[in-house]
């Protein structure tokens, strides 16, 4: 077995890991939905009675906030890794994790790629939601595929982010405090929840750079518009900063148990 | 002290099996800390059981991590079955076992799933896998609580768990940190029986470290008392209390007192209220030839009592004038250290 098996192996062992808390008990899964729909149920319908938003391509405000609510809520599920991380430090659980014989990149991806399956649920339930609620996405099989492909890469670069900060920080009050000083300038600091060019001009400037908008971005382009014309540039800006900070994450996680 | 430690334990094996452990001048220093473990050297032989003992914040720790591959020595080589640390760390690690002080058991997972999530992460063969972890759970008296989460286990039953994991991965050298810490007397006695097992059954290397000396006297071969980051003094438990004098008689007498022995017999430490101190090489010899020696004289023995000095003793010896110079600080901080890595 060479290397790359053998990190690949693993890295999927500690997924299953996680696949298998969450079996014996999805509480927290189910609890994590409860924000996604209530900003589609309340947030969405109000301001989908607002008819002169600028919204581009003539969709419905509701229509236009879904695929940046997918995001958001994945971001926030992807950014507590790191929390979760620190957690499995203070009971000694990473200690063992980084003493057994299997490469430490894998520890680092298999928890990112737990956070892709977490991700992927809230996928699926704010789907389902949209379906009952009658809001009218392009429910193509192709498109459904490309969407999960960037949640779960969107939330692997998240995970790997916050796991990267973790080894920096190491506590988890820290983490916390952290995790809403990122999650809430990003959120509305992109294209979520409302077009940029209602932005003043100075957070348009920022937004540019904002990676949750280029994720939204992507979304919407296969949920509403069908225009792909930007979907290269965005999933390789993710698939960059996914595997940076899996390297970075790999490299720093040692500090953790120092 | 000092020159205790520069009796130098570095021998090494001459033949050509490589010791389980080398280590040469190992030290570790904290950026802007103290030099937790100052220029060790010792060997752990295969198949033995080696104990690590010594007082809170002595080293023990760090040296465990830097074997395991955890933590970056500053300096000095370590050496696991010939395969360098440094340079090879995972090949290492496929040798090593580790049972970390806090209890690291996944409580959201069942016994099974945690034997068999860390089997996968040691590569362990898929067709000997599930063979082994019904084995390991059956030897263990975990079997018929396999498929309930760990969370609802007791303490002792999550201790033998991650020992149980050892048996399910078959590590060459099996490092345990405290194994028995926070167990009641049974479910310690049960572990220990398990470490025993272990060790002969399949020859698993084992280090240990403990602050119960009971226990380190009963289950090593041979230790080493580390202090101060250094190596105090090593060698088997025997020979360890051999060095801390000899057996003392407690005599206790009617009528006329002596206030000394013979020379041959021993010497006497103390005689006060119809008790007469003894200190002797040979306790269980001495004492017929002690009781001639007071009733000739007049004397009237009641009793006769045998103490052996204790690796308490050997502990205190080895230890003691530097937990009264410099201890209180490190201690204290250890300390509070350890409370902290226990508290959920």
């Amino acid at each position: 077995m060479n290397n790359l098996e053998r990190s690949a192996l693993s890295a999927f062992t500690i997924a299953e890991m996680e696949a298998r808390k969450i079996r014996h008990d999805s509480t927290e899964l189910w609890m994590r939905t409860v924000q996604p729909a209530l900003w589609l149920l309340i947030f969405g319908e109000v301001f989908n009675n607002i008819r002169n938003l600028p919204i581009p391509g003539g969709f419905s405000y509701i229509q236009f906030i879904a695929p940046g609510v997918l995001a958001q809520s994945v971001l926030f599920v992807a950014i507590f890794y790191g929390i979760t991380i620190v957690w499995e430090r203070d009971v000694g659980l990473l200690t063992k994790l980084l003493s057994t014989p299997s490469p430490r990149i894998s520890v680092v991806v298999g928890k990112a790629l737990a956070a892709g399956v977490r991700g992927i649920f809230q996928g699926v339930m704010i789907f389902a939601l949209a379906l009952i609620i009658g809001v009218n996405l392009r429910f193509d099989p192709l498109d459904i595929l490309g969407v999960f492909i960037v949640v779960v890469l969107f939330a692997m670069c998240f995970a790997s982010l916050s796991m990267t900060l973790a080894s920096f920080l190491k506590t988890r009050d820290r983490m916390m405090g952290i995790g809403q000083a990122i999650t809430i300038p990003l959120f509305f600091g992109s294209n979520a929840i409302y077009p940029v060019s209602l932005m003043p001009v100075w957070l348009q400037s920022i937004a540019v750079y904002n990676p949750l908008s280029y994720v939204v971005d992507a979304m919407r382009a296969m949920l509403l518009t069908g225009d792909y014309s930007g979907l290269p540039l965005d999933i390789f800006a993710l698939v960059l900063s996914t595997v940076f900070f899996t390297l970075c994450a790999s490299v720093l996680l040692k500090r953790l148990i120092e | 002290m000092a020159s205790a430690s520069a009796r130098g334990e570095t021998t090494g094996e001459t033949n050509d099996v490589p010791p389980a452990v080398e280590v040469v001048g190992l030290t570790k220093v904290y950026p802007k800390g103290p030099t937790a473990v100052d220029s060790i050297s010792f060997d752990v032989k295969e198949g033995e059981i080696f104990g690590l003992l010594g007082p809170n914040g002595a080293g023990k720790t760090t040296t465990i991590k830097m074997i395991t591959t955890l933590s970056r020595p500053t300096a000095g080589t370590i050496k696991v079955f010939g395969t360098d640390v440094s340079s090879s760390p995972q090949q290492v690690r496929q040798m090593l076992g580790f049972v970390p002080q806090a209890i690291s058991v996944d409580g959201d997972l069942t016994g099974y799933e945690n034997l068999l999530i860390f089997a996968k992460l040691f590569f362990v063969d898929r067709q000997q896998r599930n063979k082994r972890i019904h084995g390991a759970l059956e030897l263990f008296g975990l079997a018929d609580r396999a498929n309930d989460l760990v969370k609802q286990y007791s303490g002792g039953m999550m201790r033998r768990l991650e020992i149980a994991q050892a048996l399910v991965n078959r590590p060459r050298l099996l490092f345990l940190d405290e194994p028995s810490i926070g167990l009641d007397p049974y479910s310690r006695m049960q572990v220990i029986d398990h470490i025993r097992q272990l060790n002969r059954t399949f020859g698993t290397t084992i280090l240990i470290t403990t602050h119960d000396m009971a226990e380190a006297d009963e289950l090593c071969d041979r230790l080493a008392i580390m202090n101060l980051g250094k190596i105090a003094v090593s060698g088997a438990p025997r020979e360890l209390k051999r060095t801390v004098g000899g057996d003392v008689l407690t005599v206790s007498v009617q009528g006329p007192i002596q206030d000394s022995v013979p020379p041959e017999l021993g010497t006497v430490v103390s005689s006060e209220k119809g008790l007469v101190k003894v200190l002797t090489v040979d306790g269980e010899r001495a004492i017929p030839r002690i009781t001639e020696y007071f009733e000739q004289r007049g004397a009237v023995v009641e009793s006769v009592s045998l103490s052996r000095p204790t690796l308490d003793d050997v502990f205190m010896k080895y230890t003691k004038a530097s937990l009264q110079q410099e201890g209180s600080f490190r201690e204290a901080r250890s300390a509070r250290r350890s409370i902290t890595r226990h508290g959920r």
